[in-house]
């Protein structure tokens, strides 16, 4: 139920003035077009419209100013602290690409092919290889191997 | 095209968007010039009272804490107005009939009816407590609804239908000898 279901029904409370003033909205509307400026002069509130609205012109100008310039001091004031970030970051950035770059030039000790070969092979396990005694049974081979460490 | 809420048309007035604040005078000057009668009585105070009103509202948009109470905000100042304004003021006297009044208006004796009548119900109306005038005027000349009256000068509904009710029944015995009043004049 709305609030003009509510208004017809003599409201939410019930009607405070009895039976007979139960129902507002059968009351009659008073009759006050009279007193409406309008009613006498059909144009009056297109002039009243226009009287505001000129009146209004400044302080409207003036609020659009105002937010014209409130979006470029906000873009001003973003590239006052964005531009010394960027600065940095930029610095940084070529700092760190510098140092890459000195590494990638910079390859270190050659690497020996038997290095790579060996590097997770058991200590024993070269000499023995290399000796030419190695024996074909890999059982015999780690036996030896492991003979051979010890 | 969907009408745009007050809400809206208060956020864009705010940035100096002049047909939303062109919109909200529109939707509200009627209701302004009622509440600045029912407290001044006087066409031409109240008139001035109306406009310097969208003027203060405007200056201070963001005071509107909620736009979407604009209405109740804007009667709110409308009424502070009015009220400064006797207070402060000699105020002029008697009521001017707007200068462009309509050349093919009613003839001369209706005119005279009109002008009768619109004196009565001054007088009536002046009878009234200013809540009551600014109830009735909103309610059966504005054509707001009790609920939209209720919310906008923050009262309950009941209150409204109260004010409404006896402010009624005091203009029809104050008028009740007024051969035309109810029929449309």
């Amino acid at each position: 139920m709305n609030t003009e279901d509510r208004d017809r029904r003599g409201g939410r409370f019930g009607s405070p003035f009895g039976s007979t003033n139960g129902d507002f909205a059968r009351e009659p509307r008073t009759s006050l077009e009279v007193v409406d400026p309008g009613y006498r002069s059909p144009g009056y509130w297109g002039r009243f419209h226009a009287a505001v609205m000129e009146r209004a012109a400044f302080e409207l100008a003036r609020r659009r100013r105002l937010a014209r310039e409130s979006v470029a001091a906000v873009l001003s004031g973003w590239s006052r602290r964005l531009i010394p970030v960027a600065v940095a970051a930029a610095a940084v950035a070529v700092f760190l690409i510098g140092s890459e770059v000195r590494h990638a030039a910079d390859p270190g000790p050659p690497l020996v092919l038997e290095d790579v070969l060996a590097s997770e092979v058991e200590d024993g396990a070269l000499p023995v290889v290399m000796s030419g005694q190695a024996p074909a049974s890999p059982v015999a081979f780690m036996a030896l191997v492991e003979g051979n460490v010890r | 095209m969907r009408e745009r809420s007050d809400a809206e048309l208060v956020i864009q007035a705010r940035a100096g968007d002049g047909e939303s604040f062109g919109e909200l005078v529109l939707r509200y000057q009627r209701a302004a010039y009622s509440v600045a009668l029912s407290v001044i009585g006087r066409h031409q105070d109240a008139e001035d009272a109306a406009q310097e009103s969208f003027m203060v509202a405007l200056e201070r948009l963001e005071e509107c804490r909620n736009p979407a109470r604009f209405a109740g905000w804007l009667l709110a100042i409308v009424r502070n107005r009015s009220r400064n304004l006797i207070r402060r003021e000699s105020l002029r006297r008697g009521d001017e009939i707007p200068a462009s009044a309509s050349s093919s208006g009613p003839s001369p004796e209706r005119a005279a009816d009109i002008s009768a009548l619109r004196e009565r119900l001054k007088e009536a109306l002046s009878t009234l407590s200013e809540v009551q005038r600014e109830i009735v005027l909103l309610h059966d000349l504005e054509g707001w609804k009790h609920a939209e009256i209720a919310d906008r000068l923050g009262m309950p509904s009941g209150t409204v239908r109260s004010h409404l009710h006896f402010a009624r029944k005091a203009l029809r015995v104050q008028l009740s000898d007024w051969k035309d009043y109810g029929k449309g004049v």
